[in-house]
């Protein structure tokens, strides 16, 4: 999270209880349909659930959970932009889906089309290898490449794609980029030796612990919380980052008050302790961070800018 | 901690965990509660037509989850559910497969080559058992290979095989399923061509759907529950359909199965029975092993190997015509995947079919225990707490196995009396449980759409004479082949020919294209 944002949702949580006011006044005309973009069982789809759960004990509601997945959340927000956008039909997405992939696909909409609600937790992205590769941090693997060593980098977006290309670009080597479909399957990779290292998403986080695996640098705009003193990219010469949350959409034209109660609702269960779905988000994702409204607004435009960069940059 | 301590705390540790209830004064833990629940849930979901354990344990994580939470106690419990469940599927399996002809997995598609026909002649509580004893058989011997070769074995094997080499044992897999499984290779070539096809719609990595020709409906891609179901039972449904309506044309009524003649599996058929079973379980564990294989190749190499090696004696029934030994070959073999899947699971983390995705994210969303190479260090001083998890682990197979050979004969053997439930009742009725767990799982209509496409497909399929097995295993293994392969290409710095500039890959590829070879030789000059 940049300075920005990190203001702006101090400043928000300040004048919530006044939105929030307005916000309980409204009650979903019906069940809920809620898309997960996620494979059933996985730790997001779980997420998704258990905050279903967590509203329809507290507040009632009824969900209809839907697994809508694929190409990168795109397949879920095709369905969900022709839906009513009565907040009866939500869907559950990261952040760049609306962002690089949305930008990439060029199907015919934009983050305009869709009401972003808010969002619920944030990834912790390191480039990881496994510790008895001897890499301390991301400087050894550019002077082993420089070496000649040929260096397999794990990824699991096109957007991470292009980092891994830019981290070699401006380093004067170049890595042989192994793209898979997830942060499991990059763990996997560096596991079984098929990669030599790769983007993870806090899915590093017990082996890092168990001195297992290392995180080689922050593929945040701000250190990892667990290895802080891992080195930013941008001490590599590349000043993009991955910053990337879990956000719950909806339909464009959604009223106001509907999404600030769905908001207010959601960031309810998610920050309260002992809840089911904040045991689930601090276990897996160290922890909630909630971005909503005009603030949530300003960091998917700046996505959106960045994809545009990003693209422009790793095409030339 | 000695490694026995660690096995001694493993088997504490299920037993003398969290409290459930007592039964007669004697405290029965919740793990090992929820590993007969599990058990007895998978039994009856593997033995309804149209469902399956993958299935069970992707609609009950999030349940379990809910309901245990994220304590390391939940842990035990919820991992017993999940191997209760898959255990008992495995086993239950056969049952629809046998008595129905419709297999609810695709490894229990060559169950029905032998299973069935032994149904028709009035055998279906001998083929329940048969099945029974095999399956249970062919589970604990690989749970016995998993325990004692876990930590060693799957290091080595993944080692060995790099992302070229998997591509290449992908395709040996294919060529070997195409040519060998349906006895006419040109038609099984053709059936894996359209298997593969099938994968490819609205998959790949590009954000523009594949195939999809511009429609909202093809762009998801069909769905495994639609290809499977579709081709397997709902094709089947509709020649069952066919056929009591023509029997009843020709002859005004409709031939009703029973049980008739002797039942009983002596010491005499077991004797027969058991090289089938002991080559089978070598060849499921070994399988298994692999990573990302899965056990419908094993099925399938169990039951060549057993066809080739099969002489039946006068007046006995050849392989593919009701022969137990058919029947014991599959069942083995499909189960005795199970267990060694595990293998590259809990060393490696690495899934090598649906079930063990499912414990996998189990232990993910949990936490406590992470599966890879972290789990099988025997540390002395401080207690490796993951260790004595997996030692909990194989002491819940070991009951789930214990469970298998006693409840779960006494239930196959009592089901034999479905077989009298007219066939004009029963095939309406597995079609809409089929279709409804279809809907269950993916709520959407085109789906439904899909697999009666996909039923029809079956159905022309088994009236030209084409094994649809082909067509399932290749649209499994399509995506992870063009994954693997896609991911082999890049990790060698895009050479093309990657298949072919390294030994094991190469011979591998060889082997692919001898099979080919081999079964499409002019049949006069081979003997």
């Amino acid at each position: 999270m940049n300075n920005f944002v990190k203001a702006a949702a101090a400043a928000m949580a300040l004048t919530a209880s006044t939105i929030g006011a307005a916000a309980q006044d409204w009650t979903p005309p019906g069940p809920i349909k809620l898309m997960i973009a996620f494979a059933a069982g996985g730790g997001a789809d779980t997420q998704a659930r258990l905050i279903a759960e967590d509203l329809e004990a507290e507040l009632g509601w009824n969900f209809i959970p839907e697994q809508v997945t694929g190409k990168g959340g795109l397949n879920l927000a095709m369905a969900i932009k022709d839906e009513p956008a009565d907040g009866t039909v939500i869907g559950m997405v990261v952040a760049e889906t609306l962002g690089y992939n949305m930008y990439v696909a060029e199907a015919g909409v934009t983050p305009e089309d869709f009401t972003a609600i808010t969002t619920t937790a944030g990834f912790q992205m390191g480039i990881v290898a496994r510790a008895e590769k001897g890499w301390t941090d991301f400087a050894d693997v550019l002077a082993a490449a420089k070496g000649g060593e040929a260096i397999r980098f794990g990824t699991m977006s096109d957007k991470l794609s292009d980092l891994a290309y830019l981290l070699g670009r401006e380093n004067g080597t170049e890595f042989n980029i192994v793209q898979v479909r997830g942060g499991r399957d990059v763990l996997n990779g560096v596991n079984a030796g098929d990669m030599d290292l790769g983007f993870m998403a806090g899915i590093q986080t017990a082996g890092v612990a168990s001195g297992e695996l290392v995180n080689l640098a922050s593929a945040l705009s701000t250190p990892l919380e667990q290895t802080p003193d891992a080195p930013m990219m941008s001490a590599f010469g590349v000043d993009y980052n991955a910053d990337g949350y879990f956000m719950f959409i909806g339909p464009a034209g959604m009223p106001d008050a509907v999404r600030a109660a769905l908001a207010r609702a959601i960031e309810g269960v998610v920050t309260r302790d002992g809840s089911k779905s904040n045991g689930m988000i601090t276990k897996a994702f160290g922890g909630p961070a909630v971005l909503q409204g005009e603030v949530l607004d300003g960091f998917l435009a700046a996505e959106w800018a960045a994809a545009e960069a990003l693209l422009a940059e790793a095409s030339q | 901690m000695g490694a026995l301590d660690y096995v001694l705390a493993g088997v504490a540790a299920v037993f003398l965990g969290p409290e459930m209830f007592s039964l007669f004064g004697l405290p029965v833990s919740l793990a090992l509660a929820m590993v007969v629940l599990g058990f007895l849930t998978g039994i009856l979901v593997g033995a309804t037509p149209g469902l399956g354990g993958p299935m069970a344990m992707a609609i009950s994580l999030p349940i379990l989850i809910s309901l245990f939470g994220y304590s390391a106690d939940a842990l035990l419990p919820v991992m017993g559910f999940l191997i209760g469940v898959m255990k008992g599927a495995t086993v239950g399996g056969a049952v629809p497969a046998i008595l129905f002809n419709t297999p609810g997995t695709a490894d229990a598609f060559m169950t029905t080559l032998d299973g069935y026909p032994m149904t028709q002649r009035g055998q279906a509580r001998k083929a329940l058992k048969v099945a029974h004893v095999s399956s249970a058989a062919g589970d604990t011997f690989s749970d016995i290979v998993l325990i004692v070769c876990a930590p060693f074995l799957a290091i080595m094997i993944e080692r060995f095989l790099d992302l070229p080499e998997k591509t290449a044992l992908l395709l040996l897999s294919l060529s070997f399923i195409a040519t060998v499984v349906g006895g006419s290779a040109g038609k099984g070539l053709i059936a894996t061509g359209l298997g593969l096809l099938a994968a490819f719609v609205g998959t790949g990595e590009d954000f523009y759907p594949r195939l999809s020709f511009g429609t909202e409906a093809l762009s998801q891609g069909f769905g495994p529950a639609a290809v499977f179901l579709g081709v397997l039972i709902v094709g089947e449904l509709f020649r069952g359909i066919e056929d009591l309506w023509r029997e009843k044309a020709r002859s005004g009524q409709v031939t009703q199965y029973d049980l008739s003649g002797d039942q009983s599996l002596g010491w005499a058929d077991l004797r027969r029975l058991a090289p089938h079973i002991g080559r089978s379980a070598l060849i499921g564990t070994a399988i298994g092993a692999l990573p990302g294989i899965g056990s419908s190749l094993a099925a399938t190499l169990g039951y060549t190997v057993a066809k080739a090696r099969h002489k039946p004696g006068a007046g006995d029934p050849k392989m593919g015509e009701g022969a137990p030994e058919g029947v014991a070959a599959t069942e083995a073999a499909n189960s005795a995947v199970s267990g060694a899947n595990l293998i590259p699971v809990l060393s490696l983390g690495i899934p090598g079919n649906v079930a063990a995705v499912f414990l996998i994210l189990a232990a993910e969303s949990i936490g406590g225990f992470t599966p890879g190479p972290s789990v099988f260090r025997f540390t002395e001083t401080a207690v490796n707490p993951e260790l004595v998890i997996a030692f909990g682990l194989f002491t819940m197979m070991m009951l789930a196995n214990l469970m298998n050979w006693t409840v779960g004969g006494v239930f196959m053997r009592s089901l034999g009396f479905l077989v009298r439930v007219p066939r004009q009742l029963l095939l309406p009725v597995v079609l809409l449980l089929t279709l409804t767990s279809i809907y269950v799982e993916t709520p959407r209509f085109e789906v439904i759409l899909f697999t009666l496409g996909f039923g029809v497909l079956g159905y022309l399929m088994r009236r030209v004479g084409m094994s649809p097995l082909p067509f399932v295993i290749a649209y499994i293994l399509g995506g992870r082949l063009e994954e693997t392969a896609r991911q082999a290409f890049a990790a060698t710095g895009a050479d093309p020919f990657f298949l072919f500039n390294r030994p094991v890959a190469l011979a591998l590829m060889v082997l692919a294209l001898l099979v080919i070879v081999w079964s499409v030789r002019p049949k006069g000059e081979a003997s």
